[in-house]
């Protein structure tokens, strides 16, 4: 079994930061700041129960979240080998390592399941706003 | 000084992600190497420096996404847009925001590749460089920019290379925009072209690449989050810009400020944000976001859903035509007895100009022409209006579809499917109802 910790590495948003720090930061936002837009954002909180359950779920969502949202992924409708061509993707262009057989089993399988080609896509395509469905 | 403003939010990141990663390290040896580790704190550290103010609402702890669209709470922006994703920050105008002559910058979507570099303290001083296959390498600051080249301003469409793309089927993968990413803006700066001159290109000059100062999601500053460019001949299109200016205000951060280009009609990835570098090549740019899928359409003909051949994709570089109703809303609804509507909308063609604009109220079984404007400038969208008969009380779906200045016409659905979704334009379509 994988023990679900060996691919969490995500969870590190909620270590606190120095309270300095970050009063420091607004402080000299606020002084050269162009109009409200100027700050930065801070994405939301995610957790894997966000996620529909399944096995595996953890930890696709450890090892797809260090980069990006998992929203990201969960957009997506794709076979296994539009997956596999995913992760081979992540892994050649974006600094991905590498999964060992076991973890990208694993990760596939959840995938596949979870976010196979559907259409309309998850919140994609032209959703009738009238339907009870 | 520009690349130093960019990193200046992963600098502070990396002070913050080493206490963080120290203490939950625990659980994640043996998944990640050493190089992760490094990568992984400085991306931590990204979103974390203003994590006590900034928070979306919507975001207390442990709340589940809602179901239904998300939308967006930052700053200055328009709570109406829907978020796609938050890390990178992406985020659509629903058609019915889009129903301004000029966009205005809050309602403008959001297109992010990379981390958002905090804001630059000294615009003035922001820096480009232009190099490679020039005569006299450049480097320009904001400040030379405006004093030394002829300044415009221009109403220009901005548009995401996947616009569209979530009416491919089977799904193709990336950002499953709907048709909100887009928008026209005014936008003050300078002609590319006119420093490129001043650059003296030399006759190797063939494509530019562009690199800016946004941080790849994974925290190597080493690795451009995108790098794309254009044919020479579009650079030197007198209306690909460098721009600072939005709307009669400085550009601001999230959109590209200090400087961005925009490079009309073709790929908004090309309109590279925090501009620091162009650089002239004397081949087609290579750069991320440029090779296999990206930012390519097929050149023969795919099978749907099917592993596509690299050798057998060509840049996406003129946007495809497409139109939009922007008033009334998708899901709005009439009082009985409503037997005409009064409808509004905006079309754009890429690098050509819109001829027709027609609407339907029975599915595309009968059309009707509306009265479409002028175009402001080259690049402008053109509004369109339309006034509509109904026959009955009832449900109606409203269909819109484009021709541009070739004859060209959106197709009902999403065509020539390719592996990343783009050049997907489908006709537009809002249901009402009526009593
Ligand atoms: C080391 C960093 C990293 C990791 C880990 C990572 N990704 Fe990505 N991913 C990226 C980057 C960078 C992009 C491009 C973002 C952009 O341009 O908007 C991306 C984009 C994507 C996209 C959209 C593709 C597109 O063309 O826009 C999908 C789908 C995706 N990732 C899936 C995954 C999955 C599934 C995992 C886990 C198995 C994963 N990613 C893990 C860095 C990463």
């Amino acid at each position: 079994m994988h023990a679900i910790p060996s691919l969490s590495f995500r969870r590190l948003l909620d270590a606190p930061l120095s309270r300095g720090l970050t009063l420091l930061c607004v402080g000299a936002l606020i002084a050269w700041a162009t109009p409200a837009l100027a700050q930065n954002f801070t994405p939301r909180d995610e957790s894997p129960e966000d996620f529909p359950a399944g096995a595996g779920r953890d930890e696709t969502f450890y090892a797809c979240t260090a980069c990006h949202g998992f929203k990201l992924v969960a957009q997506q409708g794709l076979s296994r080998a539009g997956w596999e061509d995913s992760i081979n993707l992540m892994v050649r262009r974006h600094n991905m390592p590498a999964l060992d057989e076991a973890d990208r089993a694993r990760l596939l399988g959840y995938l596949e399941a979870t976010y196979p080609p559907r259409a309309p896509a998850a919140r994609g395509g032209w959703q009738n706003p009238f339907s009870k469905q | 000084m520009a690349q130093e403003t960019g990193r200046q939010g992963a600098d502070l990141s990396r002070d913050g992600a080493t206490q963080t990663v120290a203490s939950v390290d625990r659980g994640r040896r043996g998944f990640l190497g050493g190089s992760g580790l490094a990568a992984i704190g400085a991306v931590i550290g990204s979103g974390m420096p203003f994590s006590d103010t900034l928070v979306p609402a919507a975001s207390a702890q442990g709340t589940a996404p809602a179901k239904g669209p998300q939308h967006l709470k930052y700053p200055g922006k328009n709570e109406g847009l829907v978020v796609l994703g938050e890390r990178p920050l992406v985020a659509e105008t629903p058609e019915s925001l889009l129903d301004d002559d000029t966009t205005p910058t809050e309602k403008f979507y959001i297109r992010n590749n990379g981390q958002i570099p905090e804001p630059a303290k000294d615009p003035e001083a922001w820096k480009i460089v232009i190099d490679g296959e020039v005569n006299n390498r450049l480097e320009l600051s904001l400040g030379e920019l405006k004093s030394k080249y002829r300044i415009a301003t221009r109403r220009m469409v901005l548009e995401c290379g996947g616009n569209g793309r979530s009416a491919f089927s089977p799904p193709a993968r990336g950002n499953q925009w709907t048709n909100g990413g887009a928008g026209c803006a005014e936008w003050t700066g300078i002609a590319l072209a006119d420093v490129l001159k001043a650059a003296g290109l030399k006759s190797s000059a063939k494509y530019t690449a562009h690199y800016a100062a946004d941080l790849h999601l994974s925290g190597d500053a080493s690795k451009p989050s995108l790098s794309r460019g254009v044919r020479i001949e579009k650079a030197m299109d007198p209306y690909t810009m460098i721009v600072w200016g939005m709307n009669g205000e400085p550009l601001p951060n999230i959109h590209g400020g200090p400087v961005r280009l925009v490079v009309p009609g073709w790929p908004g990835s090309a309109s590279q944000k925090w501009l620091t570098r162009i650089n002239i090549r004397d081949k087609e740019h290579d750069g991320a976001g440029m090779t296999e899928f990206s930012y390519r359409v097929a050149i023969k003909p795919m099978v749907p859903g099917e592993k596509g051949d690299p050798k057998n994709f060509r840049i996406l570089e003129s946007m495809p035509v497409r139109s939009l109703i922007t008033n009334p809303a998708n899901g709005a609804k009439f009082s009985a007895g409503t037997k005409e509507l009064k409808l509004r909308g905006a079309a754009w063609a890429g690098d050509l100009t819109v001829k027709a604009v027609d609407v339907s109220t029975d599915f595309g079984a009968t059309w009707h022409k509306a009265g479409l404007s002028k175009p402001k400038n080259k690049y402008d969208w053109q509004r369109w209006t339309a006034t509509v008969k109904l026959p009955s009380d009832g449900y109606f779906e409203i269909w819109t579809r484009a021709t541009d200045s070739k004859g060209v016409m959106q197709p009902h659905q999403a065509g020539f499917w390719n592996p990343q979704g783009y050049g997907g334009n489908a006709m537009h379509r809002i249901a009402v109802l009526v009593g």
